[in-house]
Parts: structure tokens; C-alpha cells; sequence
């Protein structure tokens, strides 16, 4: 064997880069499983993976969601099979926009006080732009053809009704996860 | 940065207003997107009649006329009648441009390849890619 010199010091992964990797694990799980359904339509899938960068980011904060969104759609597609296809960029591009909406609303709420945004408007926001930036790129890059437009308002309708089930289902994992963690707290210290 | 020692309790309960906001923008948004994606129903109201792939004269399909076009063999008979237009007489043998009829959608076509006249409706999105026969 070839004598690798040790480097100077190790590093240490911190407790949110061990959340980050169980949240992104969890995710891609939820979207290899997602991936086996069948669609009715190309480029609408339920968004139940999302629901995982939704919990982060109500729980963790955006950066967090981020990291897990991303690292997502990349390992995912390595599993799939689909890294570098179509597919590949359509997925990167609706999960960069949508971590983007996110990003701005995160950074909106700390102004707005009580008006600031939940789970459900998250999870409509965040659907929304990931359809759009998935289309937008689909028409630029695979099919830029007039026709492709009427199909958008469509499309948009389908993501907004599926960010009000994603919405909905992380609330309800948010008022779980919360009621557990208010009866746990003294143990986890 | 909000880390994870940042965990902050979020009480899903309290925070409708600003979702409420959210649906109201989201569903202002969808109106906007079907009112500029789903506009008209590709019906055209202008059309072209090129003679020997050259535009001879350009039609508003809801003024009603009829126009003698002269062709390699004759003249073709064009009428333009309710935002439609048509090929109505012909000296070709065949007469194809006649039996295609009236035209009126975005993209639409009818040509007389024997005089070589041809009529096609103009449309931002037309209708149709290509017509073949």
C-alpha cells in the first residue's frame, strides 16, 4: 500500500452536517419512492420530497433546507439513473428556484412579524416556483416552441394544488414533531 | 444563520396570516398566467397571399372583399367574408386551394401550386406546425 501522509487535523463533522445527511437521506428516499409512481402528466410529481426541505427550513432554517434540497437532487438522480439527462436539469432547475422563493420569503418573515408565512404558503410558494423554473428551463433549453405556453397556466394550477397538500402535510408533521419535542424537552437537553 | 442549536418552536397555528397572503397571491397569479398564455382561441385576423413565393397583397380577414390574384395561369378568385378567407374559383385542373375551404385559424393554409398562389393566415401562435397532403 501506498503510506498516505495523515493530514494535519480531521474534520470533524458538526450536528448540523449529521442533520443535513439524515435529512437529505430521508429525502432521497422519499424521492427514488416517489419517482416509481406513475405521472399523468411529464414534470408532475406529487413534491412529497419537498415536504422534507419544508420541515428543514421551518425547523433548521433555509441554509439548512438548501443543503438538503440540493444534495437531494443530486444523489437522487446519481440513484435514479437520471444525473446529467433532461430529467436531470428540469429537477435542478425547479429545486433552485424554488430554494430561492424560499430563501426570500425566509428572509421576508423576519420583517413581517405576524404576517409572516407557514408551512402552507411555504409549501404553495415552493411548489409554484419549482414548476416554473422546471418549465422556463424545459422551454429555453428542450422545447422552445410557442405551443408549450398554454400547457404553463395548467401546469402552474396542477403545482398549487399539489403545494397545498405539501403544505398541509408538513403543518401537520410540524404540529406533531413539536408536541413531541415540548414533551421530550427536558431529556434532550 | 439559524443552526440547529437555533431550533426555534414553530407553532404551525400561528402563522395563517401571512399563508393566507400567500394563497391570495398565488391565486392572483394563476388568474394573470391564464389571461396571458390563454388568450383568443388562435383565430387569425390578418392573412397573406404570396404569388410566386412573393407577398402580393396582405388581407385584414374582417373586411369583406374579393380579389382577382394573378397567377402563373390566371387569375385565382379570393374571397375574404366574416374574419375568413378562401380560394373561390381557379384555373388550375385540380383545384385543391378551392376544396381546402374557408380558412381562418392561426397558421392556416391553401395553396395553388399549378398558378402558383398561396394564401396563409397570420397568427402570433399559430395553430398548427406544418400541413401536409
Amino acid at each position: 500500500m501506498v503510506s498516505i501522509p495523515t493530514p494535519p487535523r480531521i474534520i470533524q463533522p458538526t450536528r448540523d452536517d449529521r442533520l443535513v445527511a439524515a435529512f437529505a437521506a430521508l429525502a432521497i428516499t422519499v424521492h427514488i419512492a416517489e419517482s416509481a409512481l406513475p405521472s399523468p402528466f411529464p414534470g408532475v410529481k406529487p413534491g412529497l420530497a419537498n415536504v422534507v426541505t419544508l420541515l428543514v427550513m421551518c425547523r433548521f432554517g433555509w441554509r439548512m433546507a438548501a443543503w438538503v434540497s440540493l444534495l437531494r437532487v443530486l444523489l437522487g438522480s446519481v440513484l435514479i439513473g437520471t444525473f446529467l439527462s433532461p430529467a436531470f436539469f428540469l429537477s435542478a432547475a425547479g429545486a433552485l428556484a424554488s430554494i430561492g422563493v424560499l430563501g426570500g420569503i425566509h428572509w421576508a418573515n423576519r420583517h413581517l412579524g405576524g404576517w409572516a408565512v407557514g408551512p402552507l404558503g411555504l409549501g404553495i410558494a415552493a411548489a409554484l416556483a419549482h414548476m416554473s423554473g422546471q418549465f422556463w428551463v424545459a422551454f429555453a433549453l428542450f422545447v422552445p416552441h410557442a405551443g408549450l405556453l398554454p400547457v404553463y397556466p395548467l401546469l402552474m394550477t396542477l403545482a398549487a394544488g399539489l403545494g397545498v397538500v405539501s403544505g398541509l402535510l408538513t403543518r401537520g408533521v410540524l404540529a406533531r414533531l413539536n408536541s413531541v419535542s415540548t414533551a421530550t424537552r427536558p431529556a434532550d437537553g | 444563520m439559524s443552526g440547529a442549536n437555533g431550533t426555534r418552536d414553530f407553532d404551525p397555528a400561528t402563522r395563517t396570516r401571512g399563508d393566507r397572503v400567500v394563497v391570495i397571491v398565488a391565486l392572483l397569479l394563476l388568474a394573470t398566467l391564464y389571461g396571458l398564455f390563454w388568450r383568443g382561441d388562435g383565430h387569425g385576423a390578418e392573412a397573406v397571399v404570396l404569388v410566386d413565393g412573393k407577398r402580393w397583397a396582405r388581407l385584414n380577414l374582417f373586411q369583406d372583399q374579393e380579389l382577382r390574384v394573378p397567377g402563373a395561369r390566371g387569375e385565382s378568385l379570393i374571397r375574404v367574408q366574416d374574419g375568413q378567407v378562401r380560394f373561390v374559383a381557379s384555373p388550375c385542373t385540380t383545384q385543391q386551394c378551392v376544396h381546402q375551404g374557408w380558412l381562418s385559424q392561426g397558421g392556416e393554409v391553401a395553396v395553388c401550386l399549378p398558378n402558383r398562389v398561396s394564401v396563409r393566415i397570420l397568427a402570433d401562435d399559430p395553430r398548427f406546425d406544418a400541413i401536409n397532403f
